[in-house]
């Protein structure tokens, strides 16, 4: 996952203290309820400059890191990123 | 949002059109207003670009609040903040986009539906109301209650759910002609709110082309998220206003009121309590001026909504007291502070904001989240 993809969605997980977040992470287990989950879409989109697809806007999308950011790469910011996984 | 500030030509400009629009109408319904703003190219003044300034809509709320009754600035304050900024947001299917120019000339009244009849109106999440989607259509079933403008509106903005999971993700809006078979409207009861039209909506398989879809399924919640900033800095402009118009009334009824050889404004404890009423005020504009210039969005703004309802209750209550008798005479403060009430429920109660607030309590305190 790319590092700035981790740093912002960190302060959403109130419940992930410094613990390591994986792809694997459950989003909502960490602490990210429904509508802060409209927040961190918005921190995505003007974070990225992108807009998530419309078939990736459902629950699955939200349920791990690791799904968040691969919805975050078919919006065309993959090949940027490429440079900085971590 | 940008910052309130002194009135650029451009907003005295917005100001002079809005008194001329208001003028050809005098006392007037909410579509009559709502024709005049349109008419008068104010709504199109008011929306221009993508991010209405602050000081238009403050010079809107002011000039409406202090020559109509709050039924009727409420149907136009719904429509201006909420509605029409849902309607213009992003790309737009033709039928939309024509929906949305004609109420840019005041030729096409909008409501806004939201609070369902299935959940608390505060609870986004559990709304009943639903769209089910096929390869051409869209049906929907359910209830709305206490809708501003339902029984005058042309087209009512429906929020609704596609999908049955409690996420954001799965709620849409549909744009529904008032005439559109299977949807019924019936006037909410009681004397509260004249002008507003406000109502409740039933649908019963109201089938409509996909075309009426506004924005994509899936983001209907996240465009009200985008846009509820705005309607809540709408909320506190509008009660600021309203505080400075009655607290000015109320300052000219003290000086003119007799007691103990002088007038109830020389006495102390009379002046003390206006004080605590002129201080509340001021907390409402500087929280709305926290609004303009900050950059915490949903919780900044969930605390002016909080801070409104309670300040503003506290001036219109404590106005009721200093003027005594007179302030339950027609059109007196004691009528507009029950209607007021409406600022503490409308849109979010206190109590959701609060809960809201106390979920970001270490951002609102400057520590780490």
């Amino acid at each position: 996952m790319d590092t700035r993809f981790v740093t912002m969605l960190r302060p959403f997980l109130k419940y992930a203290g410094a613990n390591e977040i994986t792809l694997d992470s459950s989003l909502r287990d960490l602490g990210l309820d429904s509508m802060q989950a409209v927040e961190l879409l918005f921190a995505i989109e003007d974070t990225y400059q992108v807009s998530l697809p419309d078939e990736l806007l459902t629950d699955t999308t939200f349920a791990t890191a690791g799904n968040l950011w691969a919805a975050i790469e078919s919006s065309g910011v993959g090949a940027e990123a490429g440079a900085k996984l971590c | 949002m940008t910052a309130i500030s002194d009135p650029s030509p451009a907003v005295t400009d917005f100001r002079r059109a809005l008194v001329d629009a208001l003028d050809t109408v005098g006392d007037a319904t909410g579509r009559e207003l709502w024709c005049a703003l349109g008419r008068g190219g104010v709504l199109a003044a008011h929306t221009a670009g993508e991010d209405p300034r602050a000081d238009r809509l403050r010079a809107l709320l002011t000039e409406l609040d202090a020559r109509y009754p709050l039924g009727v600035v409420l149907s136009v304050c719904v429509q201006v903040a909420t509605a029409l900024p849902i309607l213009l947001h992003g790309p737009a299917s033709e039928h939309v986009a024509g929906v949305g120019a004609a109420a840019l000339r005041g030729e096409a009244m909008l409501a806004l539906a939201a609070t369902d009849s299935a959940a608390s109106g505060s609870d986004l999440m559990d709304l009943g109301t639903t769209a089910v989607l096929g390869e051409d259509t869209v049906v929907l079933d359910g209830g709305k209650r206490w809708i501003t403008n339902a029984g005058t509106a042309d087209h009512l903005l429906v929020l609704a759910r596609h999908r049955p999971q409690r996420h954001f993700t799965s709620f849409l809006w549909v744009l529904v002609p008032a005439d559109a078979p299977g949807l019924t409207v019936e006037p909410a009861d009681g004397s509260m709110f004249a002008g507003s039209g406000v109502g409740h909506l039933s649908f019963d398989a109201v089938t409509l082309g996909r075309d009426h879809l506004v924005g994509a399924p899936g983001r209907g919640l996240a465009t009200f998220s985008r846009h509820i900033a705005t309607e809540r800095l709408a909320g506190g402009l509008w009660a600021g206003a309203m505080c400075r118009r009655v607290l000015t009334d109320t300052r000219r009824a003290l000086a003119d009121k007799p007691l103990h050889g002088a007038t109830a404004w020389d006495n102390d404890a009379v002046r003390q309590r206006f004080a605590r009423c002129l201080v509340e005020s001021r907390r409402i504009d500087a929280l709305c001026a926290d609004v303009c210039g900050g950059s915490g969005g949903l919780v900044d703004s969930m605390v002016l909504k909080a801070s409104v309802a309670d300040s503003l209750d506290r001036v219109l209550g404590e106005c009721v007291q200093l003027i005594g008798a007179d302030a339950f005479g027609a059109g007196g403060v004691a009528r507009l502070r029950a209607e007021a009430a409406m600022f503490g429920v409308a849109g979010g109660a206190t109590g959701a904001m609060l809960a809201g607030v106390a979920d970001h309590a270490d951002d609102l305190l400057g520590g780490p989240r």
